[in-house]
């Protein structure tokens, strides 16, 4: 498992799940049920402000575990590619994604 | 369909809950619920308030309580297992509300009401189980919820699969059919971590595979997720760890998602839940349906089930009477006039007839005599334990309280309204305040449980929020700043609300310092100053626990526990979990029984009085009191010597003279600067003079500048105005000036024809913006009806709108005035007795070094500690040799010396005489270190005299050092059989001389570290040359000079204020006492901003300024420009060739600030 911080672009469905994103010059879609849950910031040691009305996203940050496949696969021929699985984090103030971890799609992880 | 929330803990869960219960019913109802649960931790701190924003919300309360559960393992009775929620089930009479409540005391009563017990707040599971059930219908009257903190939740960790089951198996075991539910929480967290959706799932399918009701919560914390932060910072100080502490255990809610979610996002979170676990439709409508079900059975009917606004007063028989409660309080009110005025007749009697008549007929309207009845029973019952008791307040405004004998002023005679007290138009339960000696009250409490029984009786409890310094250092510990540091900061935060941290820096100068660190944090790369006024705001006024109301006891029938739940309180006695707030919701009557130490001071007094002059001839010569009606002295002087002091007339002409001196330092009211001055510029010549002035000095009068014009006209150098001549009965006592609430009803009285009971609810509604226009509009119409030019009904409404919020209440100032007067009265006649019992009982607002100087002002010798002549409390003595000989001397008390323990000082006192050290160690047992200590304040100097030594009060202490360095347990190598023989103290005799005697600096140094007060000599004497050097004015001397001089004085801080000013601006006092007498100065803007954190970090000041004359006797400072006299390379000194004097200083090394200057800054 490599664990990144990368920005990456990432389309949502309206109700917020990702769909697809792009990442390295390759556009992705996602080919299963994503995860989703929410873990922890070191907001004191990474924010300079906390104001009453700072709104959320100062404690935890949204975390999705996808699998992802590349978007133009349609006309391959066997053997696929193996969907990839990502962990991406969505800043919820400013509602920026990034990369957080790839796993290995050997030793899949699960939760 | 909507979601109800059945699991909330409001801000009333100390350090867990964030958000108020006005916040969250009015989120929850603006999301469409329509019911809201409040389930606080440990209790019902935060119901009634819930229930209160739940009907101002429209919505039902739902009332329950977060509580944790004692393992049942063993006797592991201090080990909890887990918490649970339980819920009251509502509409059955109240069978829900009284078993929640039984089930909280429960959990309390094996707690010992202190802080830092060991024994959790908790319930056995037999315990919850005997309460869930109504003990006589035997159904169901509480819900037990097991969510993922009760031991099943905790046990979902980790792959094992039958521990949950078993411990959930026990839950159906013990609990009846019908009691219990599983509750659902996901908070989205990590998966397999607690709160996490699969946690949630598992906790599901155990419901499921038990047939148990599961319902969705979200265990709520904050209203918003903006409240996580705060939560977090509240978890550090639970805990007392720092943020990267309880992150790294990992100790600090996993995510940020505890907050009131809306109904849609609950019913997103359950969807999510229900197909994770791979149920379908059906059960995701059954646990949302499930969920407002039990939301359903617990909806709370505030009347029905708890009881709301509906008052509760002990039943009859208790209160002794055995015919109706009117009947009894006619005849005992008719007994109190044959008793207050005998003799009364014509039209006296007639007025006096009719008053009673009208407060009777209001009373009884009200149904309020059992009321009056059970406050009566508890006056009379203080009085006959022989304690002083008054009512203060606006009941001194009732006839019938005078007349039984619970309040001492005559209504009459100071023209106080019934109607301020209680009328007609105002069905709530009054207030009757009584004051008692402080050294009393608690013998009074459980006095007042034994009278009434335990079951009828319990003490307020109130809530202490967070203000500025407790959250900047919870906000630091959180941070894991240096403690150190914090306190520095936590020091200069003075009187202002942390919610308003960020501003404060902008504009208090002794914030500057720590304003341009927070600036300067990007260059240091310092953001944690920054955050820490974030995390400061919002902390703010958060409460942090409960403790006993400093006098509100609750009276109630035999069902009291049944509506208040109660726990231990530091006393011993239960505690109900309601504040002051609570009271009227639920009925509650509550008497505040205040601990007055000016009370036990005067009680103090009046006991010496007798000791020392044991028949009222002597105390007549002593006090130099009149000859009284026989020749034989006043009737208040009874023949064994003691003073009635309810009796003594209220117009003794030497008491007013010590007034209008401004000596009433100790003088219960009139002794603060600001005080002071006040009495100084009124000179009361008559006790309504006291009155006013009372009254007058408070945040309003001061702030809208009454006192100005009111001073003017009194001394006649402005005429007197009245708006209209119609007013001017009603104002004339105060020449013009509206200064009562008393004179405020009148007016509108006079002016509409309203009623004083119409014109009282005028006067409440005025200064609120909702109810205040309604007022106007009628005052406006119905004073023109009656004919008033519409340039007066301008006028006055001006005055009332103006004046009217914030006028004192009459009947208050006449029921303070009487202890003011009562203590300048003793401090005039009895002088001696009276500082005795000030410093006995401290009742004042200066540290108790101040008096040791006043008494050294009035010549009073103040006698040294001896081992032999001091007792367990300030004596007065009368001094058989030496200079002062024949004088009455105030010999020092051997309690509050540090270090001597109680019962050291208990063996002390029954040991006395000692004709040794040896027998002082033998018989009264006391400490080695005790032992030197008291040598070091020469507590043995005088024994160590008559054993005929050579040596001094050094060379006895170094002796004593010498013996507890060595450790040598039967230290004097005496025998035994030589203590009987009267040798004197050999061991005394025989210590070895050769050190010099100690400096009357490090006497005083040693007096201030022991006991806080400076004896010997005062603290400022050793800097004496330095303050000549910089030409310092002394207090005794400031009366002569100029209005406008400026000087420099000097001296030790004794009091420190910022009352609140006109316009806003702040305006600090601080008065310095420097041996001669206190100097009272303040600070306005600009010399606050340069003197900067002088002005709260200091103990010795210096200070420029300029005189102010206040009066005939008074004079202040204005000072333009402060320094720390301890810091001497800072001071102004004149240049010259001769070194500036540098001198020992009693205050080096000493740490007691708080003690010695009144001020720990």
């Amino acid at each position: 498992m490599g664990l990144f911080s990368q920005s990456v672009d990432v389309s949502c469905a309206p109700d917020g799940q990702p769909q697809s994103l792009q990442w390295n010059g390759t556009t992705y879609a996602v080919c299963a049920e994503p995860l989703r849950w929410y873990e922890r910031r070191q907001w004191w040691a990474e924010e300079s402000r906390a104001p009453l009305g700072s709104g959320p996203g100062v404690v935890d940050h949204e975390i999705w575990r996808i699998q992802v496949l590349p978007a133009n696969t349609s006309g391959q021929e066997p053997p696929f590619p193996e969907p990839l699985t990502l962990d991406l984090t969505r800043h919820i103030r400013s509602g920026r994604w990034r990369l957080l971890r790839i796993h290995d799609a050997l030793h899949p992880t699960t939760a | 369909m909507t979601f109800t929330h059945l699991h909330v803990s409001t801000a009333f869960s100390a350090h867990y809950g964030v958000s108020w219960p006005d916040e969250l019913a009015q989120s929850a109802a603006g999301d469409g619920a329509t019911a809201l649960a409040c389930t606080d931790r440990d209790g019902l701190y935060g119901t009634i308030k819930h229930l209160k924003a739940c009907m101002a919300a429209g919505i039902d309360p739902i009332v329950g309580v977060d509580l944790a559960v004692l393992d049942d393992d063993g006797d592991h009775r201090t080990q909890v297992s887990g918490r649970v929620v339980v819920l009251a089930k509502g509409h059955n009479n109240g069978a829900g509300y009284r078993a929640l409540c039984r089930l909280i005391s429960d959990a309390h009563a094996r707690t010992s009401g202190k802080a830092g017990g060991t024994v959790p707040v908790a319930v056995t599971r037999a315990e919850l189980a005997s309460r869930t059930l109504d003990p006589t219908t035997l159904k169901p009257v509480l819900m037990v919820l097991i969510g993922p903190d009760s031991d099943v939740g905790r046990a979902m960790g980790g792959r094992r699969y039958l521990r949950p089951r078993t411990l959930f198996k026990e839950w159906l075991d013990a609990m009846p059919a019908g009691t219990l539910v599983t509750e659902i929480v996901s908070q989205l967290s990590a998966p397999g971590t607690p709160l996490s959706t699969a946690h949630a799932v598992r906790m599901l399918r155990l419901a499921e595979e038990h047939r148990v009701p599961a319902v969705l919560t979200n265990a709520v914390r904050y209203c918003a997720a903006d409240g996580a932060p705060t939560a977090d910072v509240l978890d550090s100080a639970r805990t007392l760890k720092s943020l990267p502490e309880l992150a790294a255990e990992p100790l600090l809610q996993p995510t940020g998602q505890g907050w009131l979610k809306s109904s849609d996002q609950m019913h997103r979170l359950a969807r999510e839940i229900i197909s994770a676990a791979g149920y379908g439709k059906a059960d995701l409508t059954q646990l949302l349906s499930q969920t407002e079900a039990l939301a359903d059975a617990c909806r709370i009917d505030p009347v029905a089930d708890m009881g709301w606004k509906q008052p509760v007063v002990p039943e009859a028989s208790v209160i002794g009477i055995n015919q109706d409660p009117y009947a009894e309080l006619v005849q005992r009110c008719s007994a109190g006039i044959t008793r207050r005025f005998p003799g009364i007749s014509g039209a006296r009697e007639h007025s006096l007839r009719a008053r009673l008549e009208h407060e009777l007929r209001i009373i009884h309207e009200l149904n309020f005599s059992s009321y009056f009845l059970t406050v009566a029973e508890v006056s009379r019952m203080i009085q006959d334990m022989g304690v002083r008791a008054a009512a203060r307040g606006s009941g001194a405004s009732s006839l019938v309280n005078y007349l039984l004998d619970v309040s001492h002023v005559n209504p009459l005679q100071h023209d106080l309204i019934f109607e301020r007290f209680l009328s007609q138009d105002r069905a709530t339960l009054p207030d009757i305040d009584i004051d008692v000696e402080s050294a009393e009250r608690h013998n009074v409490y459980r006095k007042i449980f034994d009278r009434f029984g335990a079951e009828r009786v319990t003490l307020m409890s109130m809530q202490n929020g967070y203000r500025a310094r407790g959250a900047v250092r919870d906000a630091g510990l959180a941070l894991g700043m240096d403690g150190g540091e914090v306190g520095e900061i936590a020091k200069q935060l003075w009187r202002f609300s942390a919610g308003k941290f960020r501003e404060a820096l902008q504009e208090k100068p002794e914030l500057r310092d720590f304003a341009g660190r927070v600036e300067q944090r990007e260059m240091d790369g310092n953001q944690q100053l920054d955050l820490l006024v974030d995390l400061t705001e919002r902390l703010d006024r958060l409460p942090r626990h409960i403790s006993m109301h400093p006098c509100g006891v609750i009276l109630g029938d035999a069902t009291l526990l049944d509506r208040t739940p109660v726990q231990p309180s530091g006393l011993g006695l239960p505690m109900s979990q309601f504040d002051k707030h609570d009271m009227d919701p639920m009925g509650m009557l509550k008497l505040d029984v205040l601990g007055v130490r000016m009370q036990s001071a005067m009680a103090f007094a009046v006991r010496e009085v007798i000791r020392l002059h044991p028949s009222k001839k002597e105390v007549v010569a002593a006090g130099n009191h009149g000859p009284g009606p026989q020749g034989t002295g006043p009737d208040y002087i009874a023949d064994n010597g003691h003073i009635d002091l309810n009796a003594v007339p209220l117009d003794d002409e030497a008491t007013f003279e010590l007034i209008r001196s401004t000596h009433t330092l100790g003088c219960f009211q009139i002794e603060s600067p600001g005080q002071r001055e006040l009495i100084g510029k009124m000179a009361p010549r008559e006790f309504n003079d006291l009155i006013i002035d009372i009254s007058l000095f408070r945040p309003g009068p001061m702030k809208s500048d009454m006192v100005r014009p009111f001073l003017e006209h009194r001394h006649g150098f402005a005429p007197e105005v009245y708006p209209h001549p119609d007013l001017k009965p009603v104002l004339a006592e105060t020449h013009g000036v509206t200064v009562f609430h008393e004179q405020i009803l009148k007016t509108f009285d006079v002016m509409t024809g309203c009623g004083l009971a119409q014109a009282d609810e005028f006067r409440r509604a005025l200064g609120n913006e909702a109810r205040e226009n309604a007022v106007e509009v009628f005052f406006r119409k119905a004073a023109r009806a009656k004919g008033y030019t519409p340039e007066v009904v301008d006028k006055v409404w001006g005055t009332l709108k103006a004046f009217g919020s914030f006028g004192f209440c009459k009947a208050h100032g006449a029921a303070f005035a009487v202890p003011t007067y009562q203590s300048a009265w003793l401090k005039t006649h009895h002088p001696e007795a009276f500082l005795a019992g000030l410093w006995e009982h401290d009742p004042g607002m200066y540290p108790k070094r101040l008096l040791v100087a006043e008494a050294r002002r009035l010549g009073i010798p103040i006698l040294p500690l001896d081992i032999n002549r001091s007792k367990d409390e300030y004596r007065v003595e009368r001094i058989s040799s030496g200079a002062d000989a024949g004088k009455l001397g105030i010999r020092l008390s051997l309690k509050g010396i540090y270090g001597l323990s109680a019962t050291e000082l208990k063996r002390i006192v029954a040991g006395q005489p000692f004709d040794s050290l040896a027998d002082l160690r033998s018989r009264a047992r006391v400490s080695k270190p005790s032992i030197k200590r008291l040598a070091q304040l020469g507590a043995f100097d005088a024994l160590h005299k008559d054993a005929g030594g050579s040596a001094n009060r050094a060379d006895l202490v170094h002796h004593l050092q010498t013996l507890q360095s060595t450790g040598a347990r039967k230290s004097s190598g005496i025998l035994e059989g030589q203590m009987a023989l009267p040798l004197g103290d050999v061991e005394l005799r025989n210590v070895k001389p050769g050190l010099p005697e100690p400096s009357v600096v490090e006497n005083v140094r040693a007096e201030l570290d022991l006991m806080a007060v400076d004896v010997s000599t005062h603290l400022m004497d050793s800097h004496r040359p330095l303050l000549e050097r910089l030409g310092v004015t002394t207090a005794d001397k400031l009366l002569g000079l100029r209005n406008g001089t400026e000087v420099l004085v000097a001296g030790v801080r004794v009091a420190t204020q910022t009352p609140p000013m006109r316009g806003g601006r702040r305006v600090v006092f601080i008065s310095i006492d420097d041996g001669t007498g206190c100097i009272d100065s303040v600070f306005f803007h600009e010399a606050q901003e340069n003197a900067g954190p002088l002005l709260f970090g200091t103990r010795l000041l210096l200070i420029r300024g300029t005189t102010r004359r206040t009066g005939p006797r008074g004079i202040s400072l204005s000072a333009s420009m402060a320094w720390d006299l301890a810091r001497t390379e800072t001071l102004p000194v004149p240049p010259s060739d001769a070194p500036v004097p540098q001198a020992a200083h009693p205050l080096d090394g000493i740490t007691r600030s708080l003690a010695i200057t009144g001020f720990n800054g």
